[in-house]
């Protein structure tokens, strides 16, 4: 107890990250049957999270360099593994922004879950999910880091399998975590070969060694790309993406933790966090640069085409990610989180709005949320224009300053390919954005008002007007708002955030990044300023001219050409490539090979072992000929004989 | 007649005869008083060894006055047991009881 009275810093981290999992504990054990009691708990707690994050952001933001809390884990010989809390710039960031985004979603969930079966259970995987993400972020070893990992997959398949009696809902469940799987495979090599090469996991120790050559290039490379594979599969980049859109079965409030803050973050940030290491590695970035960009077009060619208003989310979530990754491989480590940072906030503000007009109208397709009259609702509609603008990168708003950085970045690269995708990207993101939001805002044809044809009609309008103004709609509305205040924002803090962030890496890398810095902000690239917005803005002319304007015809230049369309709807047909593997190489022939080693030669044996077994058995029963005197008189007889010896 | 072979003698044929009793009668009451018939056998063979080798400490009677208590406690189980019998075979003719027959 002194020990926490004389260091604040260490109570409150240890407070802030392990409350929400006391919450889970208690809502399973003592609480299920009590939904109001447990959503009370369960916000708290990562209410409390959320405080103590923000005290340590500030107690430690003028810290002169990073906070290590530690104990040896594991230590044998040359295995070195640390456990503990790793306090930097960069986990401190995260940890603010996986609080906040947690605690807003958990308040908005009290009004959107408000009389589901399964309330006490829905919030205590969610904070299960807040409470590994969290410890994932400031885990001082790679090890550490891999086990909170595991855990935030296992929280993102219970909340996307959340409604496990829809067939749909626990595929979608199953495939997640199976996907992010075949990725933690290379990740967990990765750790192994550098346990092998360098033995020790700590998370500074192993930046450093990186960055002062202490490792060969060689193992460097292997272990980077390794690790980088379970980036691929958590951060859903190519060729493991498709999971993220099929992640929408969940409830809306569990996809906007998913997108924003927490499971497809964690790829991108464990990226940063050993990003020293990755960039001793020219070969490893350059793999990975080339993957995000992939990741990012792909991923908005198959937003242009769907009508399901999260799918579009989605996918432009994986096409954000990608451009994450390619700004972290590009060499931009500021750009890349400062882009995480800001699209966690506007990406939770989309899918926010729009589960607020999923609950109001019961569907997912946008055209029939703008027939149904989805501009009246002025909240979320206003809310999602502004989300809209900030991915589209339109001045004032946090994803303008964000994706110039990223844009910066690229722009450093001697090979301008680079630059030109991530410019096309922006385009094309800012065309899949508003072809939805013209689709709500501008119906076709108008909306259709609904007349209520019988009484029961009515009572169900009179229903839906007292949830409006009661207090379930603001327990949706208020986080919206916060958010949509915070995308307004987050934009102006860049200076302070940027050098802030530049205290976290240490001093021989320091130069690199505040030069790169430098040079992606005004530093020779005001053209790139330019280039950057008017991306985004043709991107939103294009789509008021083909969804926006009154005599639009509202197919889009993709209608035109179905084969395209096909092309992009089916995703690439990665799904049906995954498959057809599946079913030709997996299910014909490693599993019929493993089906007979089950069936023959492991039931096999077992069965001989008790065919054996039995017919000995046989063999000798008729001694038990059930009759008691005939044992009685062997009994006495065997006495007799054993007497007659010993006493002869 | 009044020595100790004598009583050996007796007792050792009381025991054959309880011990075929046992072995050889189907009634499961026959084959319980048959054991009481061994039981005594052994009784016998402590009062006398008492009696003739050793009669200062009564350490041979007390243990005769154990083997009745013991005898007593026997035929109250044995009771009961051929009584459970009898309510699931209806019979105390221990042929019927063949059920672990291999």
């Amino acid at each position: 107890m002194e020990v926490f009275s004389r260091d604040p810093v260490l109570l409150a981290t240890i407070l802030g990250t392990s409350l929400p999992f006391l919450s889970m504990a208690t809502i399973l054990i003592f609480t299920r049957h009590y939904p109001m009691l447990s959503s009370r708990i369960s916000v708290s707690a990562i209410g409390f999270s959320l405080v103590s994050a923000i005290f340590l952001l500030v107690k430690l933001a003028c810290a002169p360099g990073p906070i290590r809390y530690e104990t040896g884990w594991l230590s044998s010989g040359l295995l070195h593994v640390p456990f503990g809390y790793f306090l930097d710039p960069l986990s401190l960031l995260m940890l603010t922004i996986v609080a906040a985004v947690a605690f807003l979603v958990q308040v908005y969930s009290l009004g959107y879950m408000a009389g589901d079966p399964g309330y006490s259970r829905y919030y205590a995987f969610q904070s299960l999910f807040a409470w590994a993400m969290m410890n994932m972020v400031i885990a001082s070893s790679m090890l550490q880091l891999f086990i909170f990992w595991e855990l935030v997959g296992l929280a993102s398949y219970l909340l996307i399998g959340f409604y496990y009696e829809k067939q749909s809902a626990s595929q979608a469940g199953k495939k997640a975590f199976v996907m992010t799987r075949v990725g933690d495979v290379g990740f967990f090599l990765g750790l192994i070969i550098l346990t092998i090469g360098y033995g020790n996991l700590g998370i500074s120790d192993l930046n450093t060694a990186a960055s002062t050559h202490v490792l060969s290039q060689n193992l460097i490379t292997l272990s980077a790309l390794l690790i980088f594979c379970g980036v691929v599969g958590k951060s859903a980049q190519f060729p493991l993406l498709t999971w993220l859109p099929d992640a929408m079965e969940g409830p809306t409030p569990v996809s906007a933790l998913l997108h924003s803050a927490t499971m497809v973050a964690a790829g991108v940030y464990v990226f940063s966090r050993i990003f020293p290491f990755f960039s001793a590695s020219p070969d490893a970035m350059a793999v990975a640069l080339a993957i995000g960009t992939v990741t990012m077009l792909l991923a908005s060619t198959m937003a242009m085409v769907t009508f399901d208003l999260k799918q579009v989310w989605a996918y432009s979530t994986i096409s954000q990610l990608g451009l994450m990754v390619m700004a972290l491989a590009a060499g931009g480590y500021f750009a890349g989180v400062y882009h995480l940072t800001t699209h966690a906030g506007f990406k939770a503000l989309l899918f926010l709005c729009s589960g607020i007009f999923i609950h109001q109208y019961h569907t997912n397709d946008m055209r029939v949320i703008g027939k149904q009259g989805g501009r009246k609702l002025l909240i979320p509609m206003t809310c999602i224009i502004v989300g809209a603008l900030a991915l589209s990168g339109v001045f004032p708003l946090s994803g303008f300053f964000s994706k110039e950085a990223v844009l910066g970045a690229l722009a450093e690269n001697s090979n301008p390919i680079w630059l030109l995708a991530g410019l096309f990207g922006a385009f094309l993101t800012a065309y899949y954005s508003f072809r939805l939001i013209f689709f709500i805002l501008c119906p076709q044809g108008g909306i259709e008002e609904k007349h209520p044809v019988d009484e029961m009609d009515a009572h169900v309008k009179q229903e839906h007007a007292e949830e409006h103004h009661g207090y379930l709609f603001w327990a949706m509305a208020i986080p919206v708002m916060i958010l949509s205040a915070l995308t307004l924002v987050l934009g102006f803090v860049e200076h302070p955030l940027e050098n802030f962030m530049a205290g976290g890496i240490p001093t021989h890398h320091m130069q690199g990044v505040q030069h790169a810095a430098e040079q992606a902000h005004g530093g020779g690239h005001s053209w790139l300023l330019i280039a950057g917005v008017s991306a985004g803005l043709l991107g939103i002319a294009l789509a008021w001219f083909e969804f926006g304007r009154k005599k639009a015809a509202r197919v889009g230049f993709l209608g035109r050409f179905p084969t395209i369309w096909k092309l992009f709807e089916r995703r690439w047909f990665m799904d049906d490539f995954f498959r057809k593997t599946l079913d030709r190489f997996v299910y014909a022939g490693l599993t019929r090979i493993f089906t007979m080693n089950d069936r023959r030669i492991i039931d096999g044996g077992i069965d001989g072992i008790c065919f054996f077994t039995e017919a000995g058995g046989r063999l000798f029963s008729f001694l038990q000929s059930g009759m008691l005197q005939y044992n009685l008189l062997i009994m006495v007889l065997a006495a007799g004989v054993a007497i007659l010896f010993f006493l002869v | 007649m009044n020595n100790l072979n004598t009583y050996l003698i007796i007792s050792a044929f009381l025991f054959s005869l309880g011990l075929l009793g046992v072995l050889q009668r189907r009634n499961l009451i026959g084959m319980l008083i048959s054991i009481e018939l061994m039981l005594n056998a052994a009784n016998l063979n402590f009062m006398a060894f008492n009696r003739f080798l050793s009669p200062e400490p009564f350490v041979g009677q007390i243990i005769a006055l154990f083997i009745m208590g013991l005898a007593a406690a026997e035929a109250a189980i044995g009771l009961s047991i051929i009584l459970a019998l009898f309510r699931k075979l209806h019979s105390i003719n221990i042929e019927r009881a063949q059920k672990l027959k291999g």
